[in-house]
């Protein structure tokens, strides 16, 4: 009895102080909220939480902006951007996994050296090849860089889990007569569902919340991603913080709600890969 | 058994290996490798006081190195990542380590709400935390002064602090997904082992730090490789809180680079800044490889 009365007290004071941390990290999240629920004369007041709260910032800065326009163009890049990187990132890892394509370590090698350059240095060129194609201010002139970007990490990952999967699930397949392009589809893909999910979730992330190659490559306010917004309304709405956090809320919502849906089939991706060793 | 037939692989026709390479590759050579070749040929080269591009060869290289604000910058990289790497370890892994072993309903709730920062839009944190700084209205101020501290400015107004009231941003926005990783690494931890310790008598900090860390390490080891690639492409958070400054204070390699390229529009100088970074991230890559192989994942993965 006394062992399970230790237990409970310890369990307790694991969770308040769990508790404890939890509400440090918050601060921020509450803070943008609360500046967002906040009457004009109110804004300004150096308090995480104010009282009482109004909710006419939200419904100002969604009747005088494009939000839904702007949300549109978010979804269409990241969706595009996420089918891409998995098909491309799951075909060349199924090549070096399975049918052990030459040369991977320097692939490898080449794929991380790459994945630390910092994009300012490749921003000019990607820039200038853009307006060679004319891809300036389009979806696609966004897609395909985003897509090139996320395939290296995405590639890592699942060349990884192809690797641990049974080799005698691909041989056997061989044997019953199927081709490399119905290995992959057949075999491949579902053996590795889990980490294509875990893939697809960060690449989504990713995506939505790049800001920097947007800012340069998409200058007409018809093409605007969500992450560009804060910037430019931060001067329009100097006056009136409320208006300007009630965009940030808006604009970080989606993700937050997005990653509590899916966050359980995102952890089971990152953990399921070892299960087997 | 199963690893040795793994690596001998399925033999098809060449055709169909590079056919399943091929968009991958497409999409590399032509927005990673060209970019990349390009701003290599750009270092070679200068702009004259005419605006003519002209061969300059290995110039803007000593131009680079000897410019004092080169070094302010590489100091920065290196209190940026010997900061935030260990700290986020450090937190991240015991968060991960109590919630893991010491939650049970709440360990869901626990996960995600301590990864939320690392969905929510760098555009979004920076403009957030600029407002916390802000002197006056800010409620860093107001925290503070319970410990008796008075903020007159905003810390990353003072190029004493400026740093590392960016890194504490980072720390706050990272610190979940290295707990993430710990996660995934504790679950994957068997538990015949876990036991065992127990029953040796292993057990609180004892266990935790005999036992459960050394067994941690494949995730330790990609969440340094992932914190060196993340150090070398922190740019948005500084673009958007401070550019780099006050006077050079915080700047990283992509707000000198950018700033170099884009605003004062010296493409060489630029240039070779970049490929200066791409050779360091070169090193660091080959010396990763060297000492902890090629790996990315948060678990062992080879059972041996």
């Amino acid at each position: 009895m006394t062992g399970y009365a230790r237990a409970r007290i310890r369990s307790l004071v694991i969770h308040a102080v769990l508790f404890a941390v939890l509400a440090l990290w918050m601060i921020p999240q509450v803070y943008m909220l609360s500046i967002g629920l906040r009457a004009p004369a109110q804004a300004f007041d150096a308090a995480l939480i104010t009282w009482p709260v109004t909710f006419d910032n939200f419904i100002t800065v969604i009747r005088d902006n494009p939000l839904a326009r702007i949300f549109l163009n978010s979804m269409i890049v990241t969706v595009a951007t996420v089918a891409i990187v998995v098909a491309a990132s799951s075909l060349i890892a199924f090549a070096c996994a399975v049918l052990r394509l030459k040369g991977s370590l320097v692939l490898y090698a080449t794929l991380l050296t790459t994945l630390m350059v910092p994009l300012a240095s490749l921003v000019l060129p990607l820039a200038i090849l853009l307006k060679t194609f004319g891809w300036v201010n389009t979806y696609i002139g966004l897609i395909l860089p985003y897509a090139a970007l996320g395939v290296p990490f995405a590639m890592v990952v699942l060349k990884a889990f192809m690797e641990d999967s049974p080799a005698e699930l691909f041989e056997a397949a061989r044997v019953d007569g199927c081709n490399a392009w119905q290995i992959y589809w057949h075999v491949a893909l579902p053996l590795v569902r889990p980490a294509l999910v875990f893939v697809a979730i960060w690449q989504f992330i990713v995506t939505w919340n790049e800001f920097f190659l947007a800012l340069i490559i998409l200058t007409e306010s018809e093409m605007k991603t969500l992450t560009i917004i804060p910037m430019q309304y931060s001067g329009l709405y100097m006056a009136n913080p409320g208006a300007l956090f009630a965009v940030l809320t808006l604009i970080a919502l989606p993700l937050i709600l997005l990653y509590v849906v899916v966050q359980r089939a995102f952890v089971r991706g990152l953990t399921a890969g070892a299960v087997k060793g | 058994m199963m690893t040795k037939s793994a690596r001998r692989g399925l033999r098809f026709g060449k055709p169909a290996l590079y056919l399943f390479a091929l968009p991958a590759t497409l999409l590399f050579v032509v927005f990673i490798a060209y970019p990349i070749l390009w701003v290599a040929g750009q270092s070679l080269f200068t702009r004259t006081a005419e605006g003519q591009m002209v061969f300059a060869g290995f110039a803007n290289y000593g131009a680079v190195l000897s410019d004092p604000a080169f070094w302010i910058v590489v100091r920065n990289m290196v209190i940026w990542g010997l900061i935030t790497i260990p700290v986020q370890m450090v937190i991240g892994g015991l968060l991960a380590y109590f919630i893991e072993r010491h939650t049970y309903r709440l360990r869901s709730f626990f996960r995600t709400m301590f990864f939320l920062p690392v969905v929510t839009s760098v555009s979004v944190i920076s403009l957030v935390w600029v407002q916390i700084y802000a002197p006056y209205y800010g409620i860093a101020q107001e925290y503070l002064k319970l410990f008796g501290i008075t903020m007159s400015f905003s810390p990353i107004g003072d190029p004493a602090t400026a740093i590392y009231a960016l890194i504490l941003v980072n720390i706050w926005q990272w610190t979940g997904f290295s707990m993430l990783m710990y996660i995934a690494g504790i679950a994957n931890l068997p538990s015949e082992v876990l036991d065992a310790a127990r029953i040796d008598g292993a057990r609180g900090f004892r266990l935790a730090y005999d036992v459960v860390v050394p067994m941690l390490a494949p995730a330790t080891k990609s969440l340094l490789l992932l914190g060196i690639i993340g150090t070398l492409q922190t740019f948005p958070i500084v673009h958007l809180m401070t550019g780099g400054g006050p006077n050079r204070a915080s700047e990283v390699f992509g707000t000198y680079i950018f700033k170099q390229s884009f605003v004062l529009g010296d493409t060489g100088s630029g240039a070779t800044l970049s490929v200066i970074v791409l050779l360091v991230a070169l090193v660091l890559s080959l010396v990763q490889i060297v000492f902890f192989g090629a790996q990315l994942s948060p678990a062992k993965r080879k059972p041996e």
